[in-house]
């Protein structure tokens, strides 16, 4: 029986948080009507004491990602009301998971909104360490416990960089204010710049998930509870991206060319391996999670687009680059929220992650399957949905770069990135054909698929809201675009061109095309209501069909792993057991594995050079008496000769 | 006033470019068989047999495996009705298309990987192992052919520096039909045709082999109307696809309708023949090679990706600007 107790403290909270958010989102659309300081920026609660302040600001980038945070928030909080009860059931405290939750939230709050040096590391790091608690809740797991620990560390390798740039950049100007650093940013060299914005690109690339630094993103985000995931996957990322921005775009200032390519190249590296990683998942929330990164590499590369625009004064293609980056942040936290919730479901009513014991599921669970084939629609960047829209305007951008460069080799090489978004779109297509259909179609492929039940209302009905708020941006895109405009203007330096005359008319398309599909569809559904249907048993050469006989979710992406085995590791080990005859198969066992290429030739290399240079540290700490005498020996003297 | 009338003209010939493009679908699939039937000695079926086709199987019963669900009746609904987005954004006989703006070429392909969304989803609907096949290949092949796709596009685009089907079509008149890049890109998108449109030596067409096939494989469990439906759609896929080869191919720009009745209905005589003599050329293309093992393919796709490639590098040095 459930505890009462337990289950109002739930809702209370929960419900609590839920209210913040969507009263957070009035409260915005009502300010920002009558606000002439989306430009300029609104300080307030800014504590100047001795040495150290904490100072906050609001502008309209800060707006933006606010409207994300609290959009993601609200989302994740409705759906954990009905998700949480699952530990109650198991006699799981949730009192940590609140705690978490509410600090998790409040530090991102404190991301967004710092404007100094200090108060940005200080709830940079609260984000890190709260969000480290809440994969950690689930800590029975000895797997997660493991995910929670490469967590931490890559996050404070990030951490260290951020750190070693933001204390720099402090004994250059003598203060932590970001405007400060931004007036003494042309005053720096050029090495010193790059150093800086190689610093910030590891630091904050290790949070966004770009490759190589991504190896802790999918297990940790596949770890945490799914609400959590959620908030991790739509959300967390896109704090880090949005630093970038506020860094490295606004504070660092134009930087030269190199720092575009940059991004296009990680971008377009992460996107590729993100995906081609999902392709071969069978884990239903670590397939999610390299998806993720597949995301985050396609914003990288608008990043990319507009930052090489800005170099090459395209005013154009940078406004065309940043609304692509601002659209497709904006759907992917809907679709990634949507689809991490579907996946909580399915968790829930089956108790596996392993794709290759679902199936059939959209018959038990019709609700939760609806918003699932939504999110991946919208998440395979195809139309109707708004995942296109985006991929669409950043084409363009990249057209539009392609055609304004005068000469050089870039005039292939933007075209080619094209290529790869085409490429990577494929492989969405068949990663998230395989994530629906092995789990949502078909026959069960186990006892517990076979047993699943709907889950709490309220669980099926969020990804049903994210749904339609994913539908109403595509069929009011002014809507979106006037929200996109508010970053825009802060972004863009000199003259503007204005949202609507750079993108307006194009996007209309996207309602247009939205209404014409649907008419369609009904004509047609309409005019093909009659004839007789039966129902029978699948076809199978006139045997028996069983279960086993579907393709599994290993085998569906297997012409995948074969041919980009090489970028995958995928490695395969098959030991048969004839009985005397080479006729007759007493057993066969098939190990197939995929190796993470980037742990092997990068992180083990390195962690192997940490621990020898370690060990040769060690020399120096031998334990014996008269090496220590020696070396105060040498103390003395050196001081001597130092303080003479 | 004025405006409520043009916006119902252009609905009414958005309707009409919809309802051409229906009739003249199984014509094309007819003559495309003929072709093959003259090159294999055989008399053929008549040029009319899609039709009947069509009609014999609207009006068979529809069978429905036991574990499909909602989405098998909705995937051939939806398929009609994104192959028919996709053909809004070609332009027609006359050079117009309904739906242009820029970035409309990337509408194209993607209409199109809805469609393929849908199938290879509804062919795990029936739970056996052949529309798990056909679903398998067929992401396999639509991720290989869709980069190939696009930059073949993407280089006609630069050559006219227009996003938009319907501008490229008219900007590719002043333009020398043997202009190298254009021709490389032209191989691209034919190479890439043959693989979208599912013909040997990708897919065979005409194949009931299961473990050879791809398309069908994904169509094994569907019967009826719904087969129907399927067909009808593959149909208009593959006559888009030609139209659009055979516009770049031979273009004849956007054509006013002051030309005159007689001019409008030359235009679309000369549209026939550019797309006939396409389709006979396919054939001739299908009679002379035999069907590829999967893992072939990939080269073949790869190919064609690299002749966009070629097409853009050969552009950028003519132009002096590498």
């Amino acid at each position: 029986m459930l505890n009462k107790e337990s289950q109002f403290v739930r809702q209370l909270f929960m419900s609590l948080s839920f209210v913040l958010a969507g009263a957070g989102l009035v409260w915005g659309f009502v300010t920002i009507q009558g606000g002439n300081w989306i430009n300029t920026g609104l300080r307030f609660f800014t504590s100047a004491g001795a040495g150290l302040s904490f100072s906050w600001k609001l502008d309209g980038l800060t707006v933006f990602f606010l409207f994300i945070l609290l959009l993601g928030q609200g989302f994740s909080s409705l759906y954990s009301i009905g998700y949480l009860k699952e530990y109650e059931e198991k006699k799981k405290s949730l009192w940590p998971f609140y705690a978490n939750w509410f600090l998790f939230l409040g530090s991102m709050f404190g991301v967004l909104l710092a404007d100094d040096g200090f108060s940005f590391l200080f709830t940079w790091e609260m984000m890190s360490l709260f969000s480290f608690f809440l994969v950690l809740y689930e800590n029975e797991d000895r797997q997660n416990r493991n995910s929670a620990y490469i967590y931490l560390v890559m996050t404070h390798v990030g951490t260290v960089f951020l750190t070693a740039a933001t204390l720099f950049l402090y004994t250059k100007t003598g203060s932590f204010a970001f405007e400060v650093w931004a007036g003494a940013a042309p005053t720096l060299t050029a090495i010193q710049l790059n150093l800086l914005f190689i610093a910030f690109f590891i630091g904050l690339g290790t949070k966004a998930g770009f490759v190589p630094f991504h190896i802790w993103l999918p297990y940790a985000h596949s770890a945490a509870p799914s609400p959590v995931s959620s908030l991790m996957s739509g959300v967390m990322v896109n704090v880090a991206l949005y630093l970038f921005l506020r860094l490295v775009w606004l504070t660092l200032g134009p930087g030269p060319i190199w720092w575009g390519w940059l991004f296009l190249l990680v971008g377009a590296l992460s996107a590729i391996v993100g995906i081609l990683s999902a392709s071969v998942q069978s884990d239903l929330k670590k397939l999610l999670a390299y998806s993720t990164i597949e995301n985050v590499g396609i914003l990288g590369m608008a990043l990319g687009s507009a930052l090489l625009a800005r170099s090459w004064n395209n005013v154009w293609a940078m406004d065309l680059a940043l609304v692509a980056f601002f659209w497709h942040t904006l759907q992917h936290m809907l679709f990634k929220s949507s689809l991490f919730m579907g996946a909580g479901n399915i968790i829930q009513a089956t108790h596996t992650r392993n794709l290759d014991r679902l199936g059939g599921l959209l018959k038990r669970m019709p609700k939760t399957g609806l918003g699932a084939l939504i999110g991946i629609l919208g998440i395979t960047a195809l139309p109707p949905l708004g995942g296109f829209w985006g991929e669409l305007i950043l084409f363009q951008s990249l057209w539009m770069n392609t055609l304004n460069l005068t000469n050089g080799w870039g005039k292939v090489i933007l075209p080619l990135a094209i290529g790869v978004l085409a490429l990577v779109g494929g492989l969405a297509m068949a990663t998230f054909v395989k994530w629906f259909g092995i789990s949502f179609l078909g026959q069960a492929r186990s006892q517990m698929a076979e047993r699943a039940k709907e889950v709490h209302p309220v669980q099926y009905i969020t990804p049903f809201l994210v749904s339609s708020l994913a539908v109403l941006s595509v069929l009011w895109p002014a809507a979106t675009l006037g929200l996109i405009n508010l970053p825009l203007s802060v972004l863009r330096t000199g003259e503007s061109l204005g949202i609507e005359s750079v993108i307006g008319k194009p996007l209309i398309m996207s309602s247009i095309y939205l209404i014409i599909l649907c008419l369609l569809t009904v004509v047609v559904v309409i005019l093909s209501k009659r004839g007789v249907r039966r129902v029978t048993a699948t076809w199978n050469c006139g045997g028996p069909l069983t279960s086993s006989m579907q393709y599994t979710a290993t085998g569906l992406t297997k012409p995948i792993r074969i041919l980009f085995s090489k970028v995958l590791g995928s490695q395969r080990n098959v030991e048969r057991d004839f009985a005397g005859t080479r006729y007759s198969l007493r057993s066969l066992r098939y190990e197939g594995r995929i190796k993470e290429v980037y742990e092997d030739i990068f992180y083990r290399p390195s962690i192997r050079g940490l621990l020898w240079l370690a060990s040769q540290i060690r020399k120096l700490q031998e334990g014996s008496i008269h090496l220590y005498l020696g070396y105060l020996l040498i103390t003395v003297i050196v001081v001597l000769i130092v303080g003479r | 006033m004025d405006e409520l009338l043009m916006i119902l003209t252009r609905l009414l010939m958005g309707i009409g470019h919809l309802a051409l493009i229906l009739i003249a679908a199984p014509l094309l699939q007819g003559f495309i068989k003929k072709s093959k039937a003259f090159w294999q000695m055989r008399q053929g079926p008549s040029i009319l047999q899609p039709y009947r086709d069509l009609s014999k199987l609207l009006k068979k019963e529809e069978l429905i495996s036991e574990h499909a669900s909602w989405l098998f009746l909705l995937t051939p609904r939806i398929a009609l009705a994104a192959t028919l987005m996709a053909g809004l954004v070609i332009p027609n006989a006359w050079g117009w298309a309904p739906l242009s703006g820029w970035g409309d070429l990337f509408l194209f392909g993607a209409s199109l990987g809805l469609v393929r969304l849908f199938l290879t989803l509804s062919g795990l609907e029936g739970a056996g192992t052949f529309g798990g096949m056909g679903s398998s290949r067929e992401l396999f092949l639509g991720l290989l052919t869709e980069p190939g796709l696009l930059l073949g596009l993407i280089v006609l685009a630069f050559i006219t520096a227009t996003t938009s089907l319907q501008g490229i079509i008219t900007g590719l008149q002043s333009v020398s039909p043997i202009f190298i890049p254009r021709l490389l890109a032209i191989v691209t998108l034919g190479m890439v045709s043959i693989a979208e449109m599912g013909r040997i030596p990708m897919d065979n067409p005409d194949t009931h082999l299961e473990l050879t096939m791809i398309h069908e494989g994904m169509l094994l469990e569907y019967s009826g109307l719904s087969l129907a439906l399927l067909s009808f759609s593959e149909q208009i896929k593959q006559l888009l696809l030609i139209l659009l080869l055979a516009q770049i191919v031979w273009p004849s720009g956007l054509i006013s309708s002051s030309v005159g009745f007689l001019g409008m209905f030359g235009a679309l005589c000369f549209a026939g023949v550019k797309v006939a003599v396409l389709g006979f050329f396919y054939a001739t293309v299908e009679s002379l090679f035999v069907k590829r093992r999967l893992f072939r393919v990939p080269h073949f796709l790869a190919t064609s990706t690299a002749t966009a490639v070629l097409a853009l590098v050969s552009l950028w040095i003519i132009r002096g600007q590498i």
